[in-house]
């Protein structure tokens, strides 16, 4: 039987990942020992019929490799399951990683007043939609790749939305948090054949993690 | 438009050789099953009034609007093309059946199309295979219906399978007892559909902590074998939940009965997308697939739709998710050359073609040469791995191909 597979969203969340799995007793040397390799087998010393495979992906990849059933699991955070969707299990909140999405503008200006039609820069063109459609607003989003915050300086938009964590990104560039939009955190994620196929290992894992939370 | 010229549109693809072959063995198989179990083959228009899938809101067997590719016709009149199996042949039942002894058992092998998110490797066209048991009620229906498409999925070859099933009546029960509106009713149907237990935990905490929130809170996570059924019993206690509860019961101990507690597994956070299910819904996932392979159920008020209220159940399979595993696992050999080429020599045509009537008459497997020499044909036969050339003239001339390794 081949091992689970699980894929992490490189960078913060696979720390946090990985010293979970440390948390739950298994050997991650080799993940922590990469190099550019990108699919690393942890060993559960204890238990060697829990051990897993860990794939290194970028978050919107990772939503794929799950979607397609090629990684059994994966941990993702609940921004990028916002933005792109899918149709995957998504069963537990691990905790880390927590941030907002929130809508900002600069210090000062009233976004919601007036009857001027709003332009709106973001990374999240597709939560921006689904935020401002619920609000009933008309809005023109503009879909911006880099530093966000420069779009309402430079005068090409009314405000942005995007993620925040202390603010004080937004501060040191005169924004300021107009609206909370929605929290964030890492989820972890389940292939919906999967989950069917390999249920009582992977609710044992899912059980294990969720222990050591 | 010439950029457009050499390739097929976003979602679309061609079929070459094997994959073509895999489609018509998966086909076969399974069109074989349906006709011994007494279901007769129909064939739906590939294009139908959008009407037929319903646009109103209020309507619950509504397909989404934005997943239906729609043209028009010459009256500029909104047509789709075909979205969904069930629902056409709903309509034809209700029509062109009326005198039909009941039940009606129909199976379909044919496309559909829908609108797939680009780039994310899912085809919009798909083929799919399945039946309808139009007529009738009750359990022995449904036990049917389950026990076949397992039986379908092991006629197809695949060892390892599970199928899931589940009930509209627990979750409708549970929804019509919180104390909530449309929007949030639907917003948790989503959430339980994909499991989602943190953001369900989050949506619940802000609605009145009664005993209905309490378990629908626990729904997406109550699946599993015949426990899963005790623990609902404690935690639904509304009559109609409680009859699904009795009916799912009895149908897990027949199929188990039937030799498939293996892979017959209870799920009663199992809510479909596709509203038109009310009674018993079921789910299947082979190996190899990511993809859900078999969906079906129970959908009783469908036909009422078309002016004649008809209980029925049924459901369809996603062959080409079934011919991927197959191609994945090197079922499907591909097709071999010829056994034979006919060269014609000058002026023996007629003969040639009358010798390749009379191999191909014996059952060999023969192609007709129509390049001018027999040098070319000779060559021609060696690259496409054709072990012999009979070139026809005054006499048969047979030339064996020798393995240049």
């Amino acid at each position: 039987m081949k091992p689970i597979r699980i894929a992490l969203t490189k960078g913060r969340l696979e720390k946090d990942t990985v010293a979970l799995f440390e948390r739950m007793g298994m050997d991650t040397t080799q993940v922590k020992e990469k190099g550019r390799r990108l699919i690393l087998p942890v060993p559960d010393p204890w238990t060697p019929v829990r051990s897993i495979e860990v794939v290194l992906a970028k978050a919107a990849d990772v939503i794929t490799y799950v979607e397609h059933g090629v990684c059994d699991l994966g941990v993702v955070g609940k921004d990028t399951i916002a933005e792109s969707g899918g149709s995957f299990y998504e069963v537990l909140d691990l905790g880390f990683g927590r941030c907002r999405f929130a809508l900002a503008a600069p210090k000062g200006s009233d976004f919601f007043s007036g009857y001027q039609a709003r332009t709106v820069a973001s990374k999240y063109p597709g939560v921006s939609r689904a935020y401002f459609e619920r609000k009933g607003m008309d809005v023109e989003i503009i879909r911006i790749e880099g530093s966000v915050e420069l779009a309402p300086l430079l005068g090409l938009s009314d405000a942005i939305v995007d993620i925040v964590e202390t603010g004080s990104t937004l501060r040191e560039n005169g924004l300021e948090v107009v609206e909370e939009i929605m929290p964030i955190s890492a989820r972890l994620i389940v292939n919906m054949a999967c989950m069917k196929l390999r249920k009582s290992e992977i609710e044992d894992l899912i059980g294990a993690m969720e222990h050591q939370l | 438009m010439k950029k457009n010229r050499r390739v097929t549109p976003e979602g679309m693809r061609d079929l070459l050789f094997e994959d073509c072959l895999a489609r018509r063995k998966a086909e076969s198989l399974l069109a074989d099953l349906f006709m011994r179990r007494g279901f007769s083959e129909v064939m739906t228009p590939g294009m139908e009034y959008i009407d037929a899938f319903g646009t109103d809101i209020a309507d619950d067997a509504a397909l989404p609007a934005e997943s239906m590719y729609k043209l028009t016709d010459q009256k500029g009149r909104l047509l789709v093309m075909r979205p969904d199996n069930t629902i056409p042949i709903a309509r034809l039942t209700a029509t062109r059946l009326k005198d039909a002894p009941l039940p009606v058992r129909l199976f379909y092998a044919q496309d559909v199309y829908r609108f797939n998110p680009g780039m994310t490797g899912r085809s919009d066209q798909e083929f799919q295979a399945g039946v309808e048991l139009i007529g009738a009620a009750g359990e022995r229906a449904d036990m049917e219906m389950i026990a076949l498409s397992a039986q379908a999925l092991k006629d197809c070859g695949t060892e390892n399978f599970r199928i899931e099933i589940g009930h509209a009546g627990v979750f409708s029960d549970l929804i019509h007892s919180l104390d909530a509106d449309s929007d949030t009713r639907e917003e948790i149907h989503a959430l339980i559909e994909s499991k989602s237990y943190a953001a369900l935990g989050d949506l619940l905490d802000s609605l009145p902590d009664t005993e209905a929130a309490r378990a629908v809170r626990r729904l997406p996570r109550l699946f599993g074998g015949e426990e899963t059924l005790e623990e609902a019993r404690t935690l639904c206690q509304g009559q109609e939940a409680q009859q699904a509860l009795e009916h799912l019961s009895r149908l897990y101990r027949s199929l188990s009965a039937l030799g498939l507690s293996e892979q017959v597994t209870i799920d009663l956070g199992l809510v479909h997308r596709r509203e038109y299910y009310t009674g018993v819904i079921f789910r299947g996932y082979i190996a190899g697939s990511g993809d859900t392979v078999v969906s079906g159920g129970r959908y009783d008020t469908l036909l009422e739709r078309f002016g004649r209220p008809l209980p029925a159940v049924g459901f369809g399979i996603n062959v080409d998710a079934i011919t991927r595993v197959m191609r994945g696992e090197g079922k499907i050999v591909p097709p071999s050359p010829p056994e034979i080429l006919v060269y014609a020599q000058e002026g023996h045509e007629i003969e040639a073609l009358r010798k390749l009537d009379e191999l191909t008459g014996e059952g060999r497997l023969c192609e007709f040469g129509v390049l001018a020499t027999l040098e070319d044909s000779l060559n021609y036969a060696a690259r496409r791995h054709i072990s012999q050339v009979f070139s026809v003239g005054e006499t048969l001339e047979i030339y064996e191909r020798v393995n240049k390794s």
